[in-house]
Order: structure tokens, then sequence, then C-alpha cells
């Protein structure tokens, strides 16, 4: 498993002389001591994704500092996990991120099965990490389409919720939901793949490669969204991962770490040849181009699974009410929008006693003051959108 | 980063040999330690948590914060009548206890740290909170304690010594109480049962109905 | 209009007005949470146009919506904001709650820091359960909305007079 650069190097940018004079006028701005002014920016913004609410102190057209408010979508996941059984813990941490969701349940369900020591059938977890991957590519088509559109560009958006009705369509042809699918259970899945599902899965596989160009030509090539996003929101990579900051963020900044490869193994990536994207720039532009590149993995890795699915059940014999022995587990797994953990603490009965949800977002949001400072107005869209981060994710 | 060839260690040599590291780090500010599936967990005595948090970053090379967040060990208090048969929550224990790698407070810390750097690499520590519900905060070691910090502080009450800001992150400034503790209640389960109690409910108008009316 | 609020506009003009309101609806671009994905799929998706019902999700400013669409959780924080934008939204207005979060807390009905059901800070037009709705479902209530508007008495709306909500 090797890792990969873009290749060529990187393109060069001219600087448009009439940027420049207008940079010398925003010194006069400054020069003649106008005062700060507070921005308050949601919570509703086109802009940031749901409900996040940001406040910025500008001078000028800079940011000063910025404080993201969080919050408004906060449901308690902690706490109600407490006063519920396990399979009904399973139906709500779905929605914690809401675009990946199958994604959420798995680390969940293997810290119950690790603590039940009770392991899914082969067949299982080859399903669970296609369904694992097909909720990656919907996020990551979403978000290439999406960020295009905090850009300033329409018509990825179209092209993003287009493609991601084809890979929705097979989530809910094999769960029967589109998202919040509520398949995995303690020991294996609730049911089979449907008949048909693996020749379909293989014809949106190609669909998605190809929409995956269309991107790179639409987006990626685009002189103006390489002006608006090439250089903005370095995050460096020791900085970032002591805020926390996680999966394709961090790869975007160079770092060379992804948990499917490099954290205790876990489902089936193991057996897969895939390859671990990284991009030495760490701004907004990479954060992009890695994610593209990691959609067309995906794909990849969703085809040789297909072609090596084992024969078999779906569900390990366990019992009807599920208690879940005495102790505590600690599952972290690479979800599509960075880290997701589960710490799970149970006491032998039939819903844990505490469980501590680490989502990716929360962290990857931490580091807005950091970042933020001295950006402009209109790059703190393009960072926002970059960092794709999910409210339910931050919330909780 | 090589990639991986035979001599590289595996998940649980590797856990061993952080323990191995910690314990020449500290020393005796270790109270306890375990291994829970390959991952070290390590309980720190309290006024040793942010040196164990320097020592994870710079002994055993952990750059990367996962989480920092406390654990609450006082069983809940049981709502509604036991007799009913409500068993739409799960039974919880009737004594407070304890957790792998032990404890003796009520609130204990808790917290994970990762490597980017080599594989399968990371820490898991804990450390007992006493009454005073006073910490050391991480935020100089790892930036991104701040939010995890403010969090621990504003759903248990834990204050944190060192920390910039706390103030609150998830709830409204209006807001009383610490919802993570076992004794705050959750108000809408107590005023009424779990309407998924039922499994079939009778139609409007059926016979139900026609008896309630006789 | 000095007609309308009298209660002397003649019918077919009445039915000219609904008709009119009815197909140009101007949808508030919000949403909160995993229904607003899908409220995204029935706006921006090729499978499930909703503009071609004449709904055009475009008004980033409540004041030129006439449509605001609760997709999602409500929570004690957020209220008071959804409270505010409603109230920024100029008259006639419909409220659609989409999502059983927004009907009446969904499945966190026993959180802490959850609003159970949007209907105690705003007048809600339909209710579209589900968790989350498909976006054909959404596309019902706003079809069930606009049959609404059409058979909707304006010079009671003038004076106030609420009407019973309807649920898909």
């Amino acid at each position: 498993m090797t890792t990969t650069q873009p290749p060529g190097g990187l393109p060069e940018v001219e600087i448009d002389p009439a940027a420049l004079r207008q940079l010398a006028d925003a010194r006069m701005n400054i020069e003649l001591d106008t005062g700060d002014m507070i921005l308050n920016l949601g919570p509703q913004h086109p802009a940031t994704h749901g409900t996040l609410r940001l406040v910025v102190r500008l001078d000028g057209e800079r940011v000063i500092a910025a404080d993201p408010i969080i919050g408004y979508m906060h449901r308690g996941y902690e706490k109600l996990a407490e006063y519920r059984t396990y399979p009904q813990i399973t139906t709500l941490i779905n929605r914690i991120d809401w675009l990946s969701s199958f994604a959420n349940e798995v680390p969940f369900i293997h810290a119950a099965e690790r603590l039940m020591e009770v392991e899914a059938p082969p067949r299982a977890e080859y399903i669970r990490t296609i369904l694992t991957e097909l909720s990656r590519i919907a996020t990551f088509l979403l978000f290439l389409g999406e960020m295009g559109l905090q850009v300033g560009a329409i018509t990825p958006a179209f092209y993003g919720f287009r493609d991601r009705e084809y890979v929705l369509n097979l989530i809910e042809a094999a769960t029967g939901g589109r998202f919040h699918p509520n398949f995995n259970r303690i020991g294996g899945l609730k049911d089979d793949l449907p008949w048909g599902f693996i020749a379909e899965c293989r014809s949106v596989m190609a669909k998605v490669m190809k929409s995956c160009d269309e991107f790179e030509d639409l987006v990626v090539g685009n002189p103006i969204f390489q002006q608006r996003t090439r250089s903005i929101g370095i995050i460096p990579a020791a900085l970032g991962a002591s805020y926390g900051v996680s999966g394709s963020n961090l790869r975007a900044s160079g770092v060379d770490w992804d948990l499917r490869r490099d954290g205790p193994p876990y489902l089936v990536y193991g057996d897969l040849d895939w390859k671990v994207w990284t991009h030495p720039d760490g701004d907004s532009f990479s954060r992009y181009w890695v994610r593209l590149q990691e959609t067309r993995e995906s794909a990849r890795m969703i085809l040789q699974m297909l072609d090596a699915l084992p024969t078999g059940p779906v569900m390990a014999k366990v019992p009807r009410i599920i208690k879940v022995p005495e102790g505590e587990a600690f599952v972290n797994t690479e979800n599509p929008l960075g880290e997701m953990a589960y710490y799970v603490v149970s006491k032998g009965a039939t819903g844990p006693f505490r469980v501590k949800i680490r989502s990716a977002s929360f962290s990857n949001v931490s580091i807005l003051p950091w970042l933020l400072r001295g950006c402009y107005v209109p790059d703190v869209v393009t960072i926002l959108a970059s960092l794709y981060f999910i409210l339910g994710d931050i919330d909780r | 980063m090589s990639e991986a060839t035979a001599e590289a260690p595996t998940w649980s040599e590797t856990g061993s040999d952080s323990l191995a590291r910690l314990d020449a780090e500290l020393g005796d500010a270790i109270v306890e330690r375990a291994a829970m599936a390959g991952d070290p967990v390590v309980r720190v005595a309290p006024d040793a948590w942010r040196r164990a948090a320097i020592a994870c970053k710079e002994v055993v090379g952990c750059d990367y914060l996962s989480f920092v967040s406390a654990v609450d060990w006082m069983p809940a208090p049981v709502i509604g009548d036991e007799g009913a048969g409500d068993t739409s929550t799960p039974a919880q224990p009737r004594e407070q206890t304890v957790g792998v790698a032990g404890g003796s407070t009520r609130f204990q810390l808790l917290a994970c740290v990762e490597s980017t750097r080599s594989p399968f690499r990371r820490v898991i520590l804990k450390c007992d909170v006493d009454d005073a519900m006073r910490a050391e905060s991480w935020v100089a070691v790892y930036p991104g304690a701040d939010w995890h910090e403010r969090e621990t502080w504003e759903m248990f009450g834990i204050a944190f010594d060192g920390h910039p800001s706390l103030r609150h992150l998830y709830l409204p400034a209006e807001f009383e109480g610490n919802p993570l503790r076992k004794d705050f209640p959750l108000l809408a389960r107590e005023v009424k049962p779990w309407p998924g109690l039922v499994d079939v409910e009778g139609m409007p108008g059926g016979a139900d109905d026609e008896e309630a009316a006789e | 209009m000095g007609l309308i609020s009298s209660g002397r506009s003649p019918k077919p003009l009445n039915w000219l007005l609904n008709y009119s309101r009815k197909y140009s609806l101007w949808m508030f671009q919000w949403g909160l949470a995993c229904c607003a994905i899908e409220m995204g799929a029935a706006l921006a998706g090729p499978r499930y146009d909703v503009m071609r019902l004449g709904v055009i999700p475009f008004p980033a400013s409540p004041r030129q919506a006439d449509l605001i669409v609760i997709s999602g959780t409500v929570t004690d924080k957020m209220a008071p904001a959804i409270k505010r934008l409603y109230e920024q939204m100029p008259d006639p207005k419909y409220v659609i709650s989409m999502g059983s979060c927004a009907n009446c807390g969904g499945p966190y009905w026993d959180s802490y820091s959850v609003t159970k059901g949007v209907d105690q800070i705003l007048p809600i037009d339909v209710y579209v359960p589900g968790c989350p709705p498909r976006p054909e479902a959404f596309m019902q209530a706003i079809v069930m909305l606009q049959e609404r508007i059409q058979n909707e008495d304006m010079p009671a709306r003038w004076r106030g007079m609420e009407q019973e909500p309807s649920v898909v």
C-alpha cells in the first residue's frame, strides 16, 4: 500500500496585478483606523451547512478573531444512550453524521460485539464494508457538489445530488432506507443483499467513476475554483493533529494516516488492495482533491469486494434479548468525516452504562478560531466548505 | 511512513511498548494500569494529569488528541415504578461501580490520544476527580482539548485549571445543571412512560373506545 | 388591499389570487438536520425536482419567502432563532413541519435539549411524518399545501382566523 501525490507538481497561478492593487487599498483601510465590526454568520446561513453560528470580528474584510458557537443541534446523544437498549441506540446513532449514516453504526456495533465476544460472519463483514464505502461515496459526492456551490458555482451541486441518487438507490435496495438504514445488528446484519444487487452495484460504480471525472473537469480544472481555494486555510500537520483534526482534512496536510490501514484491523480493509491519498499543501484545494481521489478509491474497493464476496450467513448466533457483559470497549474507525470513536462502558445490562461518542467534526471545527485569523470573509465560506463538517456530528 | 513489513510491530506489542515508555517517564504517578483489547489503559494520580499528557505527547509520540471526557460512576436513580414492569429503560447497577483500571471516586476523567506517525499506537488515560471537581487542563499540551474540556465542564461540572475560558459549548447560557451526571433526570421519561411500550394499540373509535364510553 | 381586508373581494378574484400564489411559492432556503438532506434532494435533485411544482427554493432571506420548511430537530437553543425568522417573513406565510423531530420531538422525545415539536412555537400548516420522510412525501406535502392555498379564504386569513393543519 503506497501513498500518492498529485501528478506533475502544482500548477502555476498567475497573480493578477489588479488584485495587488486591491490589497493596497485594504491596507489604506487599516491606516484610516476604521473600527472593528462584529459579523454574525448563522445560525441560519446558506454557507454554514446547518446551524453553526460563527461570530467573527472583522477589520474591513479581514477576520481578526472568530468564535464558532455550536450547540444548536445538540440532542444529548450520550445521555439518551444511557436510557436505551443497544438496538435502540443503533437506530439513534445513525443520525449523528446524517449523510453517511451506515458508517456511524459500525464502530458502536463492533464495540458491543467485542464485549459480547461475538464475531460477525465474513459475509456480514464484507457487506458492512461495502455499505460503509457506499456511504462514503454518497457523502463525498455531496461534498464535491456542494463545495462548488459554496465557492459560487451552482452546477456541481446538481451533479452531486444527481449522482448521489444512484448510490442511495443501492443503499435503499439493500437496507430499506435511503439514509438512516439501521441495518447493523449485534452479530451481523438484519438481512442479506437482495437479488441483482451485485450487478447493479457494478454499474453504479462505473457511473461514480465517470462522475468523478466530470467533477475533475468541471471544478478542479476551473481557474476560478483554483484561485478561490489554493493557499486558503492551510492547516499545518502537527497543529492539526494536536487539535484532533482527522480524516481527509489531515491527509490533505500531508499526514499519511488512515485508520482503515493504521488502526486495529476492522472490517475487511486488510484483504483489499488500496491506496491512501495525501496531498502536501494543506489548503482548501488539497482537501477537495483528496476527497475526490478517495471517492474513486472507494469505488475501486467496492468492485474488489463484489468480486470477493464470500457466501454464508449474515448473522451470528446471538440470544434474543441481548445483554452485553460487563466491560469497556473503545473502537475507532475511519468515517467519511474523520475519526469516529465510541467508548462503551457496559455493566451487564441490556443497555450501556456510559457511551462516549467521539465525533470527527467536533475536533475539525475546533480549529476554526485558529484557522480563520487573517483571512477574508469570502475565504471563511471556502474554508467552512472544505473542512466539511456535519452539524449533527459536531453537536451530537 | 514505510509499508507494513514482516518486522512491523503488532497492535499489542505497540501497546506494551507505549506502556513501558509511560512507566519509565511517569513512574509513581501511574496508579493502575490495564490492557483493554490491546490498548494500554493507564490511571494516573490527579496531580499528574497534565504530566501524563506531556509524557504521551513527547515520550510515547502520541501527537493526536482523540477526546477528553469523563465518566460518572454513580448508578442512575430508578425512575418510575419498578413493579409496573416498565422494561423500556435498561436496568442499571444498584451501587457505585468502577471500570477498567479501577477508580475510587464518583467522577473519572477519560481521555484518549493516538499517534499519526506509528500505527496502532494509542493510550487511554483515566484519572480520578475528587469532590473539589477540579482538574488540570490539557490546553497547553493539546490545543484541541479546549473544546473537549468545555464540554466536560458543561456536562459534568468538572472545572479545569489553566483553561482560557470555561464557558458553555452546547447548552444555552441559561441552562441549569450538568446533564450527563447520573442524578440529572430526563424529565420527559419521568412524566410519561415510553410510548413505545405498548406493542399494539386499539384503533380510535374501536372496541376500547366503546368500552370506555359505556 | 381594501377589498380583501373588508371581505368584499369577489370569488373569482380570490380564486385567481390563490391560484397564482400556490404556484409561485418561494421557499426559504433553510434546513436543520437530516430531513434537510431529503429536502435538498427534493429541491436540487433532478429526480424529485420540486421546481416543477412552482416552488423556488432560492431566497436566502426570510423577507422574500412565502414558505418555510422546518426540516430537522429543533433544539431549545435554536427555537428563538426560528421564531425570529418566522416573524421576519411577510404574510401570507406557510409552514411545513417535516420529519418526526419537527412534528413531536421524534426519536429525541426524552432529550433535555430538544423542543418536542416545533408546533410549540409556530403555527403549522402541514405535517410530514417520517424519519426522514422520502422526497416524494415532501412533495406530497407541497401538493397538499397548494390545495389548501387554493381553497383558502383570504378574508378569513386576513382577519387572523386559524385553520386546522393537515397531515400527509
